[in-house]
């Protein structure tokens, strides 16, 4: 006989031999194969099964659940960064930089070019625009080339968002997107002054690192600028974040050991992004095939380095867990629906226009000037309500486009018009051949995929890295 | 490769859907007899890949059955609980405040 109950929104996959239901708010259940079969035909027991499927908001045996409310307080939750709007707020200082990367993504030119430096006044309106955002927590990024070429630039631009904030009473959060090549006493006293974090960037050991960045010394610089950096500032001030060059896919372990050997606590396995000089690699499909494995690799090693003790964790994994077991959502601009451009991030860019995200502004280094919403001189609601983000409003949200709407992981995920514009020539996109979506689907379903078959050993890891 | 589909059975979303999800490999060509639906699956690169394609098509096709189900007996729950969710508010205490 039938069983009398309802069904709630919900989707599935298949992973590791089991059958993957995912609830609205990203609510997890592993379950036998056939089980959404069974769920849909009524063919269900009441056993201990059919009660958590109940209690997980799956299924519920009155036509609306008594708990909808508290269902609904979680869906807001998760899509909290929404009442936030844009909190993230890139500053490009500069184009020019101090290094040579073969994959600079920002299109960044020599210490002595021209042309391409933010001037006071851009970065005054800049400051202006930022705090016209209703984020109740503001984070103004300064990048580059190389922002801390330009230490005054940077002060007069803290300071006037000092000066508003006091007004304001909202808290500004400082970031410096630097290579620590060159930190000077000038640029660690300015973050000193305004706790200013440094992002640096790290590709791993030596020989890799120099050989991404084109010189022969740029490891031993940028070590012994962390260490001036940390000095000064203090460890948890200090960060890295490190690139997927094509030569460090063929070193996962390396990568981890160097981070873990420099005392930092956490890497963030980053690919490269098809802009600047790295869109001239020449086949996309076999650098993510090897992205993939190279990041399960590395994802091995740091499991192992934890059950010998070593606290140290991968940060793609801990946004897309904290997605899958915790009710909190993220800030990681990458993995939003609606998308994290002008929801999340804002970039002022040194030419005085304003773009809808970092990739955005570099694709119109290109000459592809897409993503550009304004001036820094435009009124604010034209910028970030004009027609221009209207239009991308209408694809910028997983739930509605095609080969996401059904995709079971989709609330892992996220929507990138601009990747999709840049790798397939239109925002909209096409799922079967997105490079980012076999990319993103392979580790999310990865991570699941240890969940499932090995979860005593990695759950007790997951847990510690979310805390 | 042809395949026949009962379309009492499939509806043209899921089969539309089944197809998008296997455009990168395949171009498939559709044609409705009666309540018959021919898809010829042509691989794109010239070559059928190894995996039994038919069964992989049919389960696709039976997967997104079981979604569009889903789809068509939450959907008014879905629209209330979105509703719950981001409707302003003050928008639902307005007798209340007046």
């Amino acid at each position: 006989m039938k069983m009398q109950y309802h069904l709630l929104p919900f989707d599935f996959t298949r992973i590791a031999g089991k059958e993957i239901l995912v609830n609205e708010v990203g609510d997890m259940m592993v379950v036998p194969e056939g089980t959404t079969q069974r769920i849909v035909d009524r063919q269900m027991e009441k056993d201990d099964l059919y009660k958590s499927l109940v209690a997980n908001f799956f299924i519920s045996e009155d036509l609306v659940p008594p708990l909808l409310d508290v269902y609904a307080a979680r869906l807001r939750e998760k899509k909290r960064f929404m009442d936030y709007f844009t909190a993230l707020h890139i500053f490009v200082v500069t184009l020019q930089c101090n290094q040579n990367c073969v994959y600079c993504q920002a299109s960044s030119r020599k210490e002595q070019s021209e042309h391409c430096t933010m001037s006071y006044e851009m970065m005054e309106r800049s400051v202006e625009l930022m705090f016209r955002s209703p984020a109740p927590v503001l984070t103004m990024e300064f990048q580059g080339g190389e922002p801390s070429l330009h230490p005054k630039l940077i002060r007069f631009g803290i300071e006037k968002a000092e000066e508003k904030r006091l007004v304001d009473g909202r808290e500004v959060r400082y970031v410096l997107c630097t290579n620590c090549v060159n930190l000077t006493d000038e640029m660690l006293d300015i973050c000193k002054q305004y706790h200013v974090m440094i992002s640096t960037s790290l590709d791993g050991p030596a020989f890799l690192h120099n050989a991404n960045r084109g010189k022969t010394d740029s490891y031993e610089k940028v070590v012994a600028g962390i260490e001036k950096a940390r000095k000064a500032l203090g460890n948890e001030q200090v960060s890295a974040l490190m690139t997927t060059s094509v030569q460090g896919l063929s070193h996962p372990v390396e990568i981890v050991d160097e981070y873990a050997k420099l005392g930092f606590k956490s890497l963030f396995l980053r690919a490269l992004n098809p802009y600047g000089l790295a869109s001239d690699n020449p086949d996309w499909e076999d650098y993510t095939r090897k992205f993939i494995d190279f990041y399960k690799t590395a994802f091995e090693h740091i499991l192992e380095l934890n059950k010998r003790g070593i606290h140290f964790a991968e940060e793609f994994a801990i946004i897309v867990l904290r997605k899958m077991l915790t009710p909190f959502s993220t800030g990681f601009v990458d993995l939003q629906s609606p998308a994290g451009i002008v929801n999340s991030v804002l970039v002022y860019n040194y030419d005085g226009y304003v773009y809808a995200s970092d990739e955005s502004r570099m694709l119109a280094e290109k000459g592809d000037y897409t993503f550009q919403l304004g001036s820094v001189f435009d009124r604010y609601e034209d910028v970030v309500y004009g027609d221009k983000v209207r239009n991308i409003a209408e694809i910028w949200s997983n739930e509605a486009l095609a080969g996401c709407s059904d995709c079971a992981l989709k609330t892992y995920c996220g929507a990138d018009p601009v990747r999709n514009y840049s790798t397939q020539g239109d925002m909209y996109g096409h799922r079967p051949s997105s490079l980012l979506c076999k990319k993103n689907k392979a580790i999310i379903e990865y991570l699941i995929s240890l969940i499932v078959e090995r979860e005593e050993e990695v759950v007790p890891i997951f847990k510690t890295w979310l805390l | 490769m042809k395949i026949l589909i009962d379309r009492n059975i499939y509806s043209d979303e899921c089969i539309s859907k089944c197809v998008y999800s296997l455009s990168e490999v395949f171009q498939c060509n559709r044609q409705l007899e009666g309540n018959t639906e021919s898809i010829e699956l042509v691989p794109i690169n010239g070559l059928m890949p190894d995996e039994d394609v038919e069964k992989s098509f049919l389960q696709k096709l039976n997967d997104y059955k079981l979604r569009q189900i889903v789809f068509e007996e939450t959907k008014d729950i879905r629209t209330i609980l979105y509703a719950k969710a981001f409707a302003d508010y003050e928008d639902f205490n307005i007798e209340e405040s007046e």
